[in-house]
């Protein structure tokens, strides 16, 4: 029971970072293949602030600001590009962060990471037990999920698909295209922010290989299996792809042979989603 | 002199770029879509090479070959079972990107399944005093390597331009809807691009195996320094592809310089950065409009 608590914490955070990534790559249409950054920005941002003595928070507003405020900066870089350049824009976007957590020693004390994060302290109530943690993270992803049901069925959420149906058609109406890409991928970022500040003083302890291309591959996966432009196909997906490698631990296998059989399970999972069912579990959109 | 073994250096690292760079465009420019994957098909000709001279215990003009056709049969392998359904079925680019990334992810967890983590060394050749030429210490080996690679770019460079299937292929990059009103069968040249590429890719897995250790990450490294110089090139031009790699094996040693080693990979990626927002085309690419 304490071990289903603990990933349904992961499966919350993920939650969160998830969304955020469905609204750039299904409500939007932006193949943002470097949201986890926003992530390692946001984990960092609020590891570093905590530590200096910044109210929790405090620190977690600022991880989800500090993240969003790459969010111009990435889409300045790649105003002219789009489709396979856009997406491996954004994934060099992530590698060059991740190369930064990794080099950056005097801040982020490189391969090392950042231990002794300590746990939220709310106004003096401090969350620290793993049920606590639970309730804490579950409730902000019920909010970020309520928030974003709000926006993308409203009409500035019909807007954003229509970017992603016929960006042309927008600008002609007399749309600013790229003011309404900036703003939603800001909110990815922010929402990819607070998830990694909620990770960083959930396992008090960041490092670098957070942030890598397995990480990528992880929560695209999440998005493409739930289905793009669907918010209950990301909670389901999520739930399903945290919940499907842990039948593994059942066969018993050593601990250098499970990290990679998981992983080459995401691989084929993966694979067998985008060929036999494109639009994922609740998809309304394909990729285009 | 640091500055001409900085040169040196860029020069042995370019010369295994471009090979991996060539067979990323060719395949690109054919499909026209992003194989992500191909760098681990450089890491299985590696490890191809390494199974089959260490545990197999084959001569090593026989591993190279073994190595090269390991390398072919899983790139086409790719093709088959998993990109040519989803072309098939219509899957945008962008799908076959993401099955492209899924596919770098199995290759790499495979290869870590089967051969663990630690890293294989192959020790063909002695290690043997380096010459100065012009005040850079390069090995025979590295000579070799440049050397090697430069012929496999001319043979390839000659099969494009003058033989007819170098044209077919050139006439599909160009123009897959009219080369097959032509009558040319672009799907299957479309095939053979893969072949052609995998076995090129397995070509430059021996010569990285050669040079250095062999690892389950390679191909990730690979991959990135490989369209990195593709794209400067200019993806569709195959010249390009050779001239960007370059370009980027001198800029990451020279970043090197400067920046913390650990930074290598991320100066690939920053010029590759700049070229998209400076010139999305690469250096001899043709412009027609954005880059779609």
């Amino acid at each position: 029971m304490p071990y289903l608590t603990h990933l349904f914490v992961y499966i919350a955070t993920y939650i969160i970072l998830a969304i955020g990534l469905n609204l750039s790559i299904g409500f939007t249409g932006l193949l943002n293949l470097g949201h986890v950054a926003f992530l390692g920005i946001g984990a960092y941002t609020s590891a570093l602030l905590t530590l200096a003595g910044v109210p929790f928070p405090l620190a977690f507003l600022a991880a989800g600001i500090f993240a969003a405020l790459f969010a111009p900066l990435l889409m300045y870089l790649t105003k002219n590009v789009r489709g396979d350049y856009l997406a491996l824009s954004t994934l060099g976007f992530g590698l060059v962060a991740h190369a930064v957590f990794l080099n950056w020693i005097s801040l982020t004390h490189g391969p090392l990471g950042i231990p002794g994060i300590p746990r939220p302290d709310i106004f003096g109530f401090v969350v620290s037990s793993r049920i606590e943690f639970f309730l804490f993270t579950v409730t902000i992803a019920g909010i970020v999920l309520f928030i974003i049901w709000l926006l993308t069925s409203s009409r500035y959420g019909t807007l954003l698909g229509a970017i992603r149906d016929d960006e042309l058609a927008v600008a002609m109406l007399g749309k600013n295209v790229m003011r309404l890409k900036i703003q939603s991928l800001a909110i990815a970022a922010f929402l990819a922010g607070i998830a990694g500040s909620l990770s960083a003083h959930y396992i008090t302890y960041i490092d670098p290989t957070a942030y890598d291309i397995p990480e990528i591959i992880f929560i695209v996966s999440v998005v493409i299996v739930g289905g793009l432009a669907s918010l209950r196909g990301t909670v389901v997906a999520t739930i399903l792809l945290v919940l499907l490698p842990e039948a593994l631990r059942f066969v018993d296998l050593p601990s250098s042979v499970l990290g990679p059989s998981r992983q080459l399970l995401y691989a084929v999972f993966l694979l067998l989603i985008l060929l036999y069912r494109p639009r994922g579990l609740f998809g309304t959109v394909e990729l285009e | 002199m640091v500055f001409s073994q900085l040169i040196a250096n860029g020069l042995i690292a370019g010369s295994i770029y471009a090979l991996v760079a060539v067979g990323f465009s060719l395949i690109y420019s054919t499909n026209r879509f992003m194989h992500f994957a191909h760098g681990n098909i450089v890491a299985v000709g590696a490890y191809g090479l390494w199974y089959g001279f260490t545990r197999l215990g084959l001569p090593f003009v026989v591993s190279v070959l073994f190595a090269v056709a390991v390398a072919l049969v899983s790139g086409w392998g790719t093709y088959r079972f998993i990109y040519l359904p989803l072309k098939r079925r219509g899957a945008s680019s962008s799908i076959l990107l993401i099955a492209g990334l899924a596919l770098m992810f199995f290759f790499e967890n495979l290869i870590l399944l089967i051969f663990g983590s630690s890293v294989k060394t192959l020790n063909y050749f002695p290690t043997v005093r380096g010459l100065t030429i012009l005040g850079a210490t390069v090995t025979p080996r590295q000579i070799g390597i440049v050397v090697i690679s430069l012929f496999f770019l001319l043979v390839l460079w000659f099969v494009m331009r003058y033989t007819k299937m170098g044209i077919t292929i050139r006439a599909v990059a160009g123009h897959a809807e009219l080369a097959r009103i032509g009558g040319v069968n672009a799907e299957r040249i479309q095939e053979l691009s893969f072949i052609v590429g995998s076995a090129i890719a397995g070509i430059a897995g021996v010569l990285v195996a050669l040079e250095q250790n062999s690892t389950p990450f390679m191909g990730t490294a690979l991959i990135i320094k490989g369209f990195t110089g593709a794209v400067v090139g200019g993806i569709t031009s195959l010249p390009g592809a050779v001239l960007g790699s370059y370009l980027v094996g001198l800029v990451e040693n020279f970043g090197a310089w400067f920046l913390p080693s650990g930074y290598k990979d991320a100066i690939a990626f920053g010029v590759l950065v700049l070229f998209l927002l400076l010139r999305p085309a690469g250096i001899l690419g043709v412009t027609k409009g954005v880059r779609e």
